[in-house]
């Protein structure tokens, strides 16, 4: 198994940056997801990578060999990379059958008759599409074409395996079960991966480790819970559900373990403690962001406890939503997000108290 | 258009309300008679137009003598067909268009690849460009190819020699080749006009999946993109075979100098060229090629039918293009070049040929204007110029009207013998434009005295609107069938009457179709000889059939001069198809 890196890569089509300055480091068996909007420069970066894309600047290395390098003028060409590729069309070669998709990467190397059946069969095992070798390729559903793309991306055993959205095509039911599938056989050959998605609760289920892009750049790289919690910037925080996001002024910082700092910040109508990245500086503008299942509705006339942060408001809104209900409150402020349980009392017009814990409230620079 | 129903919405079966049915019942008796009568003078317009030609002919070939003379009923005509030399000529026919359609087809596969998916320089130009020689009526390139290649005094020969200082001359059009070669510049743009948007659609990750397998270019483009295009490839090229066998220019030009006779050609010396004109085996003949036309058809439809790949990827994003480097040089050169052999060459030669005296002899003393004076101070020169024009431009719009009409029953109602109608109107299509000719010839000869077409404008007019119609229907069709039904209906909904809807909705929709088909026709009106030539009279000459006249008299200097306008004329048409049409469909 091998790693991924890329040093200050960019492209370019003409003016517009499509990706700039992306550094990036997939260590072996790793699982790393580029997560971002769509046209933010992720499946460009992905396709860099495959040697589909040429990069504009910097540098690309694969299993601590030079792929591409602008300065240099190194380019190696798609074939001679040796990566697996899922595409999010899949790429399903209509004129074959499963049988001769899947070996085709092998017939490509030359491999002998024998070897290739049973490689092909092997993996048509793996992926649990066994029945199916002489299937022509038109006659299999979404899911089944999605299972042959993957088998013909793992068969030749290839250093890394790129996905390109590769669930995006599937019903909602279908995506998670292909989902954690894909995840079992990935971990079972620890293979390295690079998973490029829109969905964002595909990437935290998926991903050792996610990538959030954003206008061709990266916003952070970290642990799904760590970029959930930990939010870099507001656009960053914004991307996962849909937080609380308010604007207020620090009005005190002291520094904690974790690389962390403890603010006390002063919003309209409100203030309180709460916890952000080292960096930010006395009477900086912040963004406090609270996720809605964090925080929690008590009546008007409860106080908060020394670790908790405390609004008054009224609710004006309440939706049902079976496993949970959404509120909002509105507050000073402007409105409050909340996931409250589902068959609380709760009735519009109602004077309340939102109460969050001061661990679930993070700053981040402000606007 | 004369249709005044449309089943879709007067269909009781469809409405939503019962308390509308008895309303909408009355409505559809008081317009079924008006769509009966639509109807049956559809039928009976595109009856006179194939069904009508084609008895002739049968009728013809079973009657021993010319139309209106008195004779008797034998199969002499099929007995002179089944010879030696009629298996030859049908050898021939059949060979030569094999023999360039195979090499056409690799040219259009290799330019639709460039142009298509590679990132040649310049790739919207060549384009064009390279298209170009399907819009040059094929008589102008003939004429200018027997100036470039004449074996005595053909430029290619004169510039060989001078670079050589041999006196030999290795290129000779008069032969198998020049045939070849000629129809090769009309297929090559042909077949890449309807296999271009096959590769242009194909979805680019089938072809990087294969690279990514670890393909190298060349195995990727062997075994994914020509495999996939295969069905759409064999489609081009079975079309582009027929097209061999119905051609009249080639063979005419360069085979009969040189004793190689196709089935056209035959047909055309046994009217033309021999004397009495042997009408029974001419139509006899006909029905010869009408057969293997069939026959074609048939095979065409056994070889494609559930097979076709949707490759088409739901995705918008264009398909990248593939990075050639240093090659993408060679290409553009490639495609450059065919352009300068298939457009360049011959057009140089018509000008170089209409500013001397002798076409041959090119000597600074020897330039000249007149030849334009000649050409533009002639009756003969403006009569056909003025009728190809009048024939162009009326027959361009009925061709688009009545195939506008067809295809809308056809495509867009549910009429009960509607296929009849689409069967009828793509009937033409199987006939060569010589044998239709002469199945008018037959027909109008024998119409009575009181409906005078034969040996009028008339004539042509409606052998043109008969060859255009298959192609207008074609268009049309996919035109409607393009518009959603929804359009339509939501019109009549928000209270249009079907009038209106067509008026405002449909034909506002469909109407850069409609423009596109009516150049297309034009280009064909314009291009036609093998038709008219066997219609025309004195007073009725087309510029096409001029040309011909003056060709065969010997007069090459002033066919490079009429060559030159009508290239003008081929120009701007194409131009204004490019810059006018292309910009309202875009806009839709």
């Amino acid at each position: 198994m091998s790693n991924v890196v890329l040093e200050k890569v960019g492209r370019n089509f003409g003016e517009f940056a499509a990706v700039s300055e992306v550094d990036l480091r997939v260590n072996e068996g790793e699982f790393v997801t580029l997560l971002g909007p769509s046209g933010c420069g992720k499946t460009t970066t992905l396709r860099m990578v495959a040697g589909l894309e040429q990069n504009t600047n910097g540098r690309i290395s694969i299993d601590n060999e030079v792929v591409s390098d602008v300065t240099r003028g190194i380019f190696v060409p798609s074939e001679r990379r040796r990566l697996g590729m899922v595409f999010q069309s899949y790429a399903i070669w209509p004129h074959m059958t499963v049988f001769e998709n899947i070996a085709y990467p092998l017939r490509v190397r030359r491999r002998p008759a024998a070897e290739i059946r049973n490689l092909v069969s092997k993996t048509l095992t793996l992926v649990e599409m066994e029945g199916f070798a002489q299937r022509p390729a038109p006659a299999l559903s979404g899911g089944q074409q999605q299972r042959v793309a993957i088998a013909r991306a793992l068969v030749f055993e290839p250093k890394i395996l790129l996905l390109d959205e590769p669930l995006s095509n599937l019903d909602a039911k279908l995506r998670l079960q292909m989902g954690d599938e894909f995840r079992a056989i990935q971990r079972r050959l620890g293979m390295t991966t690079l998973y490029v998605t829109h969905d964002q609760s595909e990437a935290m289920a998926l991903s050792d480790r996610v990538v959030v892009m954003d206008h061709g750049r990266i916003q952070q790289v970290g642990a799904p819970e760590e970029i959930y919690r930990y939010p870099a910037n507001r656009t960053v925080a914004a991307f996962f559900g849909t937080p609380n996001l308010l604007d207020a002024e620090v009005a005190a910082c002291a520094r904690i373990d974790g690389g962390r700092v403890r603010l006390e910040v002063v919003g309209r109508g409100w203030r309180g403690s709460c916890e952000a990245a080292d960096g930010v500086q006395l009477g900086q503008a912040v963004t406090v962001m609270v996720r809605p299942e964090h925080a929690r509705i008590a009546s008007a006339e409860s106080v908060a406890s020394e670790k908790e942060l405390r609004w008054s408001g009224r609710i004006s809104q309440t939706t049902f939503r079976g496993p949970s209900r959404s509120i909002i409150v509105e507050i000073d402020n402007g409105l409050f997000n909340i996931d409250a349980p589902a068959f609380g009392d709760y009735s519009v017009g109602e004077n309340v108290s939102v109460i969050v814990p001061q661990r679930a409230a993070w700053a981040v620079p402000g606007r | 258009m004369a249709i005044s129903a449309d089943d879709r919405v007067g269909n009781p079966g469809r409405m939503p309300f019962a308390a509308s049915l008895s309303a909408s019942l009355r409505l559809l008796q008081a317009i079924s008679a008006g769509r009966i009568g639509a109807l049956v003078l559809l039928v009976a317009i595109l009856a006179f137009l194939s069904i009508y030609p084609l008895s002739m002919l049968l009728y013809g070939s079973l009657h021993s003598t010319p139309p209106g003379v008195a004779g008797t009923f034998n199969l002499d005509g099929y007995q002179q067909v089944l010879t030696r030399q009629s298996l030859i000529t049908l050898l021939n026919t059949v060979g030569i268009s094999l023999a360039k359609t195979i090499p056409s087809l690799i040219l259009a596969v290799l330019l639709a690849w460039i142009l298509a998916r590679t990132d040649t320089p310049f790739r919207g130009a060549l384009e064009v460009l390279v298209t170009l020689p399907f819009f040059i009526p094929p008589i102008l390139t003939a004429m200018a190819w027997g100036m470039l290649g004449n074996p005595q005094v053909g430029l290619l020969n004169q510039l060989y020699q001078w670079l050589t200082g041999s006196s030999s001359s290795p290129i000779n059009v008069y032969s198998y080749g020049g045939v070849v070669w000629h129809m090769m510049q009309y297929s090559v743009p042909f077949l890449f006009l309807l296999i271009v948007d096959a590769f242009r659609a194909m979805d680019p990750s089938l072809e990087e999946a294969a690279r990514m397998c670890g393909a190298t270019r060349l195995r990727t483009f062997r075994t994914i993109t020509l495999q996939l295009m295969l069905p759409a490839l064999t489609g081009a090229a079975i079309l582009s075979f027929i097209r061999g066998i119905e051609n009249f220019e080639s063979p005419l030009f360069f085979g009969s100098p040189a004793g190689i006779r196709v089935i056209t050609t035959d047909i055309y010396d046994s009217i033309n060229q021999s004397s009495p004109p042997q009408y029974q085996y001419a139509t006899a003949v006909s029905f010869v090629i009408l057969t293997l036309l069939f026959l074609i058809v048939l095979l065409q439809w056994k070889l494609l039918r559930g097979r076709s790949f949707t490759t088409v990827s739901g995705k918008g994003y264009s398909p990248a293009v593939m990075k050639l480097g240093r090659w993408r040089w060679a290409t553009f050169a490639f495609c450059a070049l065919f352009f300068v052999v298939t457009v360049v060459l011959p057009i140089g030669q018509l000008l170089i040929g209409s500013f001397f005296k002798f076409f041959g002899f090119y000597q600074w003393d020897t330039l000249t204007l007149e030849h334009y004076q000649a050409v533009f101070g002639s009756n003969e020169f403006w009569r056909g110029f003025g009728n190809t024009m009048l024939l162009g431009l009326m027959g361009a719009t009925l061709t688009m009207v009545l195939g506008g009409a067809v295809a809308y029953i056809s495509v867009r109602t549910r009429w009960r013998g509607r296929s009849l109608i689409d069967a009828m109107a793509w009937l033409p299509w199987m006939m060569p434009g010589i044998v239709l000719g002469l199945g008018f010839l037959w027909g109008f000869a024998l119409l009575p005295h009181a409906i005078p077409i034969y040996g009028t404008i008339w004539a042509l007019l409606l052998a043109y609107i008969s060859l255009g119609t298959p192609l207008s229907v074609r268009v049309m069709s996919s035109a409607y069938s393009q518009l959603s039904y929804d359009i339509e209906e939501c019109s009549r909904v928000h209270g249009a009457s079907w009038l209106q809807t067509m008026h405002r909705i449909v034909i506002a929709l469909v109407w850069p179709s409609f423009a596109v088909g009516w150049v297309l026709v034009f280009f064909g009106i314009m291009r036609e000889l093998s038709a008219s030539v066997l219609l025309y009279s004195v007073g009725s000459e087309v510029l096409s059939v001029v040309l011909l006249k003056l060709w065969v008299n010997g007069n090459a200097e002033q066919v490079s001069v009429i060559g030159l306008m009508m290239m003008v004329l081929v120009m701007l048409f194409r131009w204004v198809q490019l810059k006018v049409i292309k910009a309202r469909i875009n806009a839709l």
